[in-house]
């Protein structure tokens, strides 16, 4: 059969770093196509691309056989392409159908026949869901289910579902997989992102696996077996990573620094525990979702309104409990954020200035008197140690590279002298070069005996840093591994299974 | 940096460039405007206004604003002259009137930093609340000072070395406030927090005492103004909350070049802004412009400054995030 979108020897590239890089894709009417790959790999992208939001740097792309250029998801949509995004894209303040109708309201709109079209479509598609509820009442199945009706009321021929399964229930995911059945007796194409092997195994008629950006594998179901599949998706020289970094043996144990017990927070941490120790890298590795970050804010006192459900974490020996990340900073736990422009550095403020404020942060008086001279002096130490290359003195930070940026916050953090440094992605977003000289710089502080936790979706960097590794998945840790026993493929079976 | 411009012109350069060339200007065509009385008069004249600058300065430099300037000045004042008609010693009733503006400021303080109310509507509710429960206890619109204290007539009166004592709590209170911004610990938690609050809070900066404190002293500094303005009048106005005084108080700020957005300025960019707005205001008085024509070329000049200095220092897009790959 001829495929109803199909792209050829499609390149995309966000300045020069590529997203994905000569991949064939094709998905035929009334087909299931399953999209695979790790944090990173280019899936995004990719199917971002098929809807029109990105443009394709070089390469084709076919819908019927006709070549075609997106622009906007607009055009995509007149084509009959819809995405579904993981974060559902309707308007919350208004009703199911109003969201269903959206763009088309006629010039006198009468929310009473609205109301009777919605209710008759959504009938004939054997949707439960009332028309006249707001959508931001709706639970995250039926959120997904107006998004569907919606697509379908475009007269979709093609849908493409992010992550679709994420965040539904399993009676919710058994409704959400008959919908998908039901489209394709319809004929609808539907192409689906999914980190659930499972899901991937049981739904999809064909199955395609990219890894860092690149087409590894693309067959018919059948051709794959779980074990194939992981392979596949972690790929990368497995002989060569199988100890991590070669010739380098575990750091050992030192003092039990952290221990958290029975932790859950908010929906994101579900009753985990997990120890941290002195003197070595603990490595946390899960997909996007499986709460790492939570779990680690929450021990940091960082969790803004964090709804806290429980347990216990013991810092040096005394049960502690941080509202705020004051109180964990002066006792020593830092943590070094994910999103450093979000809430790393100060942007209008110097890299002198940004470090100064790592130093004056260890002490209350509030009037004591500063000095500029010695913030220069600090960061002249530390740009030595780090190798941090700013353009002058009065370079703003903001001005920097990625990994100068990453440099600064780093010093910052361990300029407030602390005994467990939390680093939560600390190469993303960093220069090759620079990636190299962090690592270096995270082990150094390992030997020097601190505590240190590398939160990680990278696995060729989980294993080169760390000593020990926690796996976690859906808010739990749920596996450890010594990374001298680790293989890439059983820390990926962990964390999807 | 690859098409870095070296040469940059920010927004406080502009302001005063625009100032040389208006007191240029006016020096050129207005014979009475370049003598030493007349320049006096102008600072006494935006003494008040560069004070409350001042104060307003301190929160806008840590992101946030405050409207309940002028209902504070003019409800403290006023409540600490109905102390003073009531009995007590009018320093003491001073001191407690202090004491209660700096309450309102935490007040104010706590609806920002804990309640996370924005800071826009918790002041501009706060300022009616303040002001309403003045009038409740003060029926006429004016207060007058009371009279027969020689440190109050001096206040308003005197003159230290032949400037105005107006003048000189003015430049003491400026230079106190520049001093405590930029040499103080506490000063670079405000420039901290004002420019990224969220990472201010996770390096674990003290950020609810910042912000509360920034509102108690902006309260008190409004305070202090209110003083000096009765001294000078022997009196209050309590009309004056409904007049465009704040907004002529932001005019300053924003003028001088202090972003709304936080983290950037200080006094000299106050100092700035308050003497465009005085020379301004001098020069037009002396050419007998009228007052509603006076507001507009004032709103003329703020919107011509914002302009340049958009057009002049373009937003920085280099650090966007290069997409979600």
């Amino acid at each position: 059969m001829q495929p109803i979108l199909e792209i050829r020897n499609g390149s995309k590239l966000f300045g020069k770093i590529p997203a994905f890089q000569e991949v064939d894709f094709a998905v035929s009417p009334g087909e299931v196509h399953a999209i695979l790959g790790e944090n990173g790999a280019g899936k995004s992208t990719l199917t971002k691309v098929l809807a029109g939001v990105y443009k394709l740097t070089s390469g084709e792309m076919l819908l019927n056989g006709v070549p075609v250029r997106l622009s906007t998801p607009a055009e995509g949509l007149q084509n009959g392409i819809v995405m579904v995004y993981q974060e559902t894209n309707l308007v919350p303040s208004m009703t199911v159908a109003q969201n269903i109708y959206l763009g088309e309201e006629k010039t006198f709109n009468r929310l009473r026949g609205l109301y009777i079209q919605a209710r008759q479509f959504l009938a004939g598609m054997g949707f439960q869901v009332d028309p006249t509820a707001q959508v931001a009442q709706l639970g995250a199945a039926q959120k997904q289910m107006v998004e569907i009706a919606r697509a379908v009321h475009h007269k979709a021929k093609v849908i493409i579902f992010d992550e679709p399964t994420a965040t539904l229930t399993p009676e919710e995911k058994r409704h959400f997989f008959n919908l998908i059945r039901r489209l394709v007796a319809d004929g609808v194409a539907i192409i689906f992102i999914s980190h659930a092997l499972e899901e991937a195994l049981q739904l999809a008629d064909r199955i395609t696996i990219l890894r860092d950006g690149r087409l590894v594998a693309s067959d018919v179901k059948a051709a794959f077996t779980r074990e194939t599949i992981v392979q596949a998706m972690v790929g990368r020289n497995l002989t060569e990573t199988l100890h991590g970094d070669h010739g380098r043996t575990a750091r050992p144990y030192g003092e039990r620094v952290l221990s958290v017990e029975n932790l859950s927070s908010g929906t994101m941490v579900r009753n985990t525990s997990f120890s941290i120790f002195a003197g070595q890298v603990t490595g946390v590795f899960g997909l996007v979702g499986a709460g790492r970050t939570e779990m680690m804010r929450v021990v940091a006192g960082g969790l803004k309104r964090d709804i806290f459900h429980g347990g216990e974490i013991n810092y040096c020996g005394k049960s502690v409990r941080y509202r705020v990340p004051r109180k964990a900073v002066r006792d020593g736990i830092v943590y070094v954020t994910e999103d450093r422009k979000f809430d790393g550095f100060f942007e209008t403020m110097t890299v002198a200035e940004n470090l100064q404020l790592g130093e004056l942060s260890r002490f209350s008086n509030p009037l004591s008197i500063i000095s500029m001279a010695q913030a220069k002096e600090l960061a002249r130490q530390w740009a030595s140690r780090l190798q941090l290359r700013s353009i002058n003195e009065k370079a703003r930070v903001i001005e920097l590279s990625g990994g100068n940026q990453q440099k600064v916050v780093i010093a910052r953090s361990l300029i407030q002298k602390p005994k467990l440094v939390i680093f939560d992605e600390p190469t993303r977003g960093v220069d090759v070069g620079a990636i190299v000289e962090i690592h270096q710089f995270i082990n150094g502080l390992a030997d020097q005996g601190l505590a240190v936790v590398v939160i990680s979706s990278y696995l060729p960097e989980v294993l080169a840093l760390s000593d020990r590794i926690l796996v976690a998945k859906r808010g739990k840790i749920v596996e450890e591994i010594k990374a001298s026993d680790a293989t890439e493929q059983q820390i990926m079976y962990a964390a999807v299974h | 940096m690859p098409g870095f411009p070296s040469f940059r012109l920010t927004q406080e350069e502009v302001i005063f460039c625009i100032t040389v060339v208006l007191i240029g200007a006016f020096s050129l065509f207005l014979p009475k405007f370049l003598t030493a009385g007349n320049i006096l008069t102008l600072l006494n004249n935006v003494a008040t206004l560069g004070i409350l600058a001042v104060g307003m300065a301190l929160v806008v430099v840590g992101r946030g604003i405050d409207l309940t300037m002028i209902a504070v000045m003019v409800i403290g004042v006023a409540f600490s002259i109905w102390l003073s008609a009531n009995g007590l010693p009018f320093g003491w009733a001073l001191v407690v009137g202090g004491l209660l503006v700096i309450m309102v400021g935490i007040g104010t303080g706590t609806l920002v930093a804990v309640a996370d109310v924005p800071p826009i509507f918790a002041t501009l509710g706060l300022a009616s609340v303040v002001y309403g429960a003045g009038r409740i206890v003060f029926k006429s619109d004016v207060v007058y000072a009371p009279t027969g204290y020689d440190w109050f007539t001096f206040l308003g009166t005197g003159t230290i070395a032949g400037i105005p004592v107006s003048v000189c709590a003015a430049a003491l209170l400026a230079g106190l406030v520049a001093l405590f911004l930029r040499k103080t610990r506490f000063g670079r938690f405000i420039y901290a927090t004002g420019d990224n609050p969220f990472a201010a809070r996770t390096i674990g900066l003290p950020t609810r005492p910042v912000i509360i404190s920034q509102y108690a002293a902006s309260a008190f500094i409004a305070f202090l103004s209110g003083i000096l303005m009765c001294a000078v009048v022997s009196g209050i106005n309590t009309r004056l909350y409904n007049s465009t005084l704040i907004y002529d108080v932001l005019l300053v700020v924003v003028l001088g070049g202090i972003g709304l957005s936080g983290g950037q300025g200080g006094v000299r960019n106050v100092i700035v802004g308050t003497i465009l707005v005085g020379v301004l205001t001098n020069g037009m008085t002396i050419l007998n412009v009228s007052f509603t024509a006076q507001n507009l070329i004032k709103g003329v000049i703020l919107l011509a400054a914002l302009a340049i200095d958009a057009v002049l220092n373009p937003r920085d897009e280099q650090t966007s995030q290069s997409g979600d790959i």
